[in-house]
């Protein structure tokens, strides 16, 4: 049987992560092939909805990069991104998804030591929590 | 459909090493919406560029996708290449396939399968692109700056000179600041006064500039570029363009209160020049303080003044100004020192404020600029300053460092010292913060050759015994109480947001930090902007800040007030909220996370875009419960085909 | 109008007249002083354990039997008394998870706390509860022509949160000596701790402390000194005698409750027998100036 390769959405914030990914890849380092990138102005822009939309598509593991706290390009949108994963980790909990599944780091544009790391550390991580269980609805739209 | 064009770069060797680009173009050749697909060594190269522009033409394309780099390499490469040729630039996706895939990976059937998903994801957002124009909106060529210190005045000359109008608005009756009371400049001892007057009196003959004193913001229309302020002008009941200053009214004045120049050192009638080098030249009558002349119950100036300056029956004035940006310098003010009873100021009148210590200092103080004391007039053996008066203190007052108490504590003592050669100066402290250009080397001077003693502590009071001032405290370098009988306490207060900036704040509908102070747009890179576009920051209102920060602090917003100015209107990207307003329920959920006032309720309850000051960081999208809000150019449908497209 | 108030164990032994001061003033402010049933001490001699339930035991076993009986404040003359009573309760109330630890270690006397008593020193009701423009009415011989220097010590106005006052620039007392028409004297030492427990193993501390409050009183021109901590009260008074032999340039001074000064003014006159729990005699000065 093939090995268990998880699919990972990754929602980068421009001007954070995103150039932290950027300088990982400049840097040569290397990391798992798992997530791949959709890039949004602020973390503030990911809605909860993509969120859950993800994982009822199957997604195994879905990663939000943001500034660090006090560095947000729109002052306040990576607190508020904050304050809806706190909450949407409970409400996934409920729905009998493990809330690692989802993970929020600050990365700064500096970072793509921490960036490639991360992703290696949570492709790793989301391998051992498995396939994300099933769902028995389809599609909400 | 749109007819996408697809165009995948080797880079040399960079990507094409790791992914199988020629894989990869058979296999998306077939994907929905490819009309056209091709892979090139150098796609930014100018024979890429025109393979691009080429496609278009040829194969009527209406959409590009360019696999390559990072967008923050090429991304404005190839928009101006597809502009070039009449394709709206928002019809153009970069897919980075070098940084984020080829650069990180190292199996090529991995990486090729990622780029694949990268570029996959590009096309379905191109899919809904909308062609999209800069937003843009008229401007007015007129600046007002809010605060007539040495950042507001440095700011309205900039500006002057660059050739626009200048409304500045001062609350005082002269302009000036806080650097018209000091004494010396450190580190370079030279006269605050020699340097401070001539910028203000060539500001005040300026023509491109407007004056207003005893003035404030009253009320605040329109939105960046557009402007409609109204300033409240309160009367000072003298013509500034008749009065000779000859001061006969002062001679009659029969009230007599305490100088604010002076900071209550020294006196002053109610019909008063602020201070002998005020702008507007002027006297001016403090309707507070005056006897009072609704009925007339003295008369006195009035009488007296023969070039008939005077007159009672000015009322306050009302003005509405057209603006097209706001720099804020509205300066500070020191905390105030009743509020740390222990050092007992207020009770004791040998214990003063830094403000007061400069102008004891300074030649044109109450004392001529000899060193006296307060309460006999007796000259000062022993000074004790105190460092950190009300900063650095989280438990009770300011949490925050006030920046430039290290270095004015150490010119007072410094200038003490010339005055007085066999006195004594103290400095308590808690640490020395001297990095500013030669402020070290400042530092160092005084205490190798000066014989300034410092004391690593804190003050814990001060009280009076016989007419010394006992000062009790803590030297933290050897553990022991310290008794200093001084003759003089000098406080070195917090630096606080000036009086009234809280209201104009909200008049304004600004941000501020937890300090109070103003907050600048990104603490780093945006140090001279505000949060809410079209108002600019100077000097100590952003923060506590010394001189050479402030004027620097005040050129760099003119600077950004010029650029904006050079254009004949303002532009920015369209990248922003849109809201259907059939949708739209009026909640005002979105209003609160908005951090630039950019969404307001209309009259038909419908929260509508500001679409100048938008910055497009979609946070109201994802908070709108009924989807109503989009961002365009990425609405949650081409975020959800996205996520579709990666888990297909 | 009865006040429940809690003695503690000084007001019963060296501050005698420190109660009985206080409950005749009182008396002629029209409110009755009722001494709480069945109180022990508040334990303030464990403020010094490093065990932080330890020392809150005995305070809260005042404030249980406080409740048992009905009472729904407590009001305390002694400013340690003050202090650690009204620390405990604090410590009870704010924190539940205290006050659950505290009622779990307490199990066998089968008492829960609910924590509603509150805590008032004298002065706070002179001020707020009585006011002291009332008082200035009862005055019956003003002490006018008594320079009295306030002495707070430590416990009265810190920490800040259980502070009488303005933590670091108190004036109750001295607006309460106003009233009573005396002249307060500011000194410099007047919130300055008076050696408290170091004058068991470290007497010299203490009496170096003295020295330098009394002769700080002194030097502002102060004739007396009054204070509302026992502990206060006896190393400043007692202490005295040691001042004397170590430093030659002192003169004694008189220390006083406020309590006493009070009934001085309220008519009350002096006891004979508070003058012998005194060190320094007070009653010399009271009769030179005309008030006994």
């Amino acid at each position: 049987m093939k090995a268990f390769e998880p699919k990972i959405v990754c929602f980068l914030c421009k001007w954070c992560t995103y150039a932290g990914a950027d300088l990982a890849g400049t840097s040569r380092m290397k990391y798992p092939p798992n997530g791949v990138v959709i890039k949004t102005l602020c973390s503030s822009r990911i809605d909860p909805e993509h969120i859950m939309l993800a994982f009822q598509q199957g997604c195994d593991g879905v990663f939000i990069g943001g500034c660090h706290p006090g560095d947000c390009h729109y002052q306040s949108g990576n607190y508020k991104t904050q304050r809806r994963i706190v909450l949407l980790k409970k409400m996934l909990k409920q729905l009998g998804i493990n809330p690692e599944r989802l993970r929020l780091e600050w990365i700064s544009a500096s970072e793509g030591n921490k960036f490639a790391n991360t992703m290696i550390d949570f492709t790793e991580q989301i391998k051992t929590l498995g396939p994300v269980p099933k769902t028995s609805g389809k599609e909400d739209k | 459909m749109k007819k996408i064009g697809v165009f995948v770069c080797h880079c040399g060797v960079n990507i094409k090493d790791t992914v199988d680009v020629e894989k990869l173009t058979e296999q998306l050749a077939i994907y929905p919406g490819v009309t056209y697909i091709e892979n090139y060594m150098f796609m930014c190269s100018d024979p890429g560029q025109n393979m691009i522009k080429k496609a278009i033409k040829e194969k009527k394309l209406d959409g590009i996708v360019v696999a390559a780099c990072s967008p923050t390499l090429h991304e404005s490469t190839f928009q101006n290449a597809v502009e070039e040729i009449g394709l709206n630039k928002y019809q153009l996706e970069v897919a980075n396939i070098r940084e984020q895939c080829s650069w990180v990976h190292n199996n090529i059937q991995e990486a090729t399968r990622k780029a694949d998903l990268i570029i996959k994801t590009a096309i379905e957002k191109l899919k809904l692109n909308e062609s999209l124009k800069p937003v843009s909106a008229p401007l007015t060529k007129r600046v007002m700056v809010i605060g007539g210190g040495i950042a507001g005045i440095q700011a309205a000359l900039d500006i002057a000179d660059g050739g626009y109008e200048v409304v500045l608005v001062e609350k005082k009756p002269s302009i000036g600041g806080h650097m018209i009371q000091l004494s010396e400049t450190f580190p370079t001892l030279d006269c605050s006064q020699c340097i401070l007057t001539p910028k203000m009196v060539q500001l005040g003959k300026n023509k491109k500039v407007t004056l207003y004193v005893n003035s404030e913001v009253e009320s605040i229309d329109g939105f960046m570029g557009n402007f409609k302020i109204k300033i409240k002008r309160k009367p000072q009941y003298v013509d500034p363009d008749i009065c000779t200053m000859c001061g006969d009214c002062t001679d009659v004045c029969p009230v007599v209160v305490h100088s604010e120049y002076d900071e209550g050192l020294s006196w002053r009638r109610a019909i008063y020049v602020p201070f002998p080098q005020a702008i507007p030249a002027s006297f001016t009558i403090d309707t507070e303080n005056c006897l009072g002349f609704e009925p007339i119950a003295c008369g006195e100036c009035k009488k007296v003044c023969q070039a008939e300056a005077i007159n009672y029956d000015v009322k306050t004035e009302f003005f509405e100004e057209e603006i097209g940006a706001v720099i804020i310098a509205t300066g500070f003010d020191l905390y105030p020192v009743e509020n740390i009873a222990e050092y007992g100021y207020g009770k004791y009148p040998d214990v003063l404020n830094g403000l007061q210590f400069e102008r004891i200092l300074s030649a044109t103080g109450p004392t001529g600029g000899e060193m006296l004391r307060p309460s006999d007039g007796k000259v000062p053996k022993e000074i004790v300053f105190i460092q950190c008066s009300g900063s650095r203190d989280p438990e009770r007052h300011k949490s925050y460092c006030s920046r430039i108490c290290c270095m004015y504590t150490l010119k007072h003592a410094k200038l003490y010292k010339h005055k007085v050669h066999d006195g004594q100066p103290y400095i308590f402290y808690i640490d020395i913060r001297s990095g500013g250009k030669r402020y070290e080397e400042f530092i160092q001077q005084a205490v190798s050759e000066e014989g300034i003693v410092y004391i690593r502590g804190k003050v814990a009071k001060v009280y009076k015994k016989g007419d010394k001032m006992i000062v009790h405290g803590m030297d933290t370098l050897t553990g022991k109480k310290v008794e200093i009988e001084a003759d003089l306490v000098v406080l070195a207060q917090s630096i606080v947001p000036s009086e009234g900036v809280e209201k104009l704040i909200k008049t304004l509908k600004l941000s501020s930090d937890d300090s109070g102070f103003l907050m600048e747009a990104h603490p780093k890179l945006r140090p001279l902007e505000s949060l809410q576009s079209g108002f600019y920051l100077a000097g100590a209102a952003q923060g506590p800040k010394d001189i050479p920060d402030s004027v620097s602090q005040a050129s760099g917003a003119a600077a950004k007030i010029l650029a904006l100015m050079s254009k004949d209107e303002i532009q920015h990207e369209p990248i922003i909220a849109v809201v259907d307003e059939n949708m739209c329920s009026g909640c005002g959920i979105c209003i609160g996370t908005c951090p630039y006032g950019a969404r307001i309720l209309d009259e038909n309850k419908v929260a509508i875009v500001n679409d100048i000051l938008c910055e497009g960081c979609g946070a109201c999208i994802s908070a709108c419960p009924s989807g109503a809000a989009q961002q365009k150019n990425l609405t949650d449908d081409q975020i959800n085909n996205m996520i579709r497209v990666i888990l297909s | 109008m009865k006040l429940p108030y809690y003695p503690g164990c000084t007001l019963k032994a060296n501050a005698r007249h420190f109660e009985k001061s206080a409950i005749q003033a009182m008396e002629k402010l029209d409110f009755q002083l009722v001494e709480m049933k069945d109180w022990v001490c508040c334990g303030t001699v464990f403020s010094m354990t490093s065990d932080d339930l330890m020392l809150q035991l005995a305070s809260v076993r005042n404030l249980l039997r406080a409740e048992k009986q009905n009472l729904k404040e407590l009001i305390v003359l002694c400013s340690m008394c003050y202090n650690t009573l009204k620390r405990a309760n604090d410590f009870i109330v704010k924190d539940k998870g205290n006050l659950e630890k505290v009622n779990n270690f307490m199990y066998k006397e089968n008492l829960t706390y609910s924590g509603k008593i509150e805590i008032y020193h004298l002065l706070s009701i002179l001020k707020d509860r009585i006011g002291f423009s009332v008082i200035a009415e009862k005055v019956k011989k003003k002490l006018s022509a008594l320079k009295i220097g306030a002495y707070y010590g430590c416990l009265l106005v810190r920490p800040e949160e259980l502070a009488i006052d303005n933590f670091e620039d108190p004036s109750i007392f001295e607006d309460l000596i106003s009233t009573l028409g005396g002249e307060s004297l500011d000194f410099a030492y007047k919130l300055e701790c008076c050696g408290a427990y170091q004058t068991v193993t470290k007497k010299d501390v203490s009496v170096k402390r003295v020295y330098e409050i009394l002769n700080s009183a002194r030097e502002s021109g102060c004739e007396a000194i009054v204070t509302s901590c026992p502990l206060c009260a006896y190393n400043l008074d007692f202490l005295q005698k040691d001042v004397e032999e170590e430093y030659l340039d002192f003169n004694r001074i008189p220390v006083f409750y406020f309590t006493e000064l009070m009934a001085v003014a309220l008519g009350c006159g002096w006891d004979k027998n508070w003058s012998s729990l005194h060190f320094t005699d007070p009653e010399p000065l009271l009769r030179e100036k005309g008030l006994i």
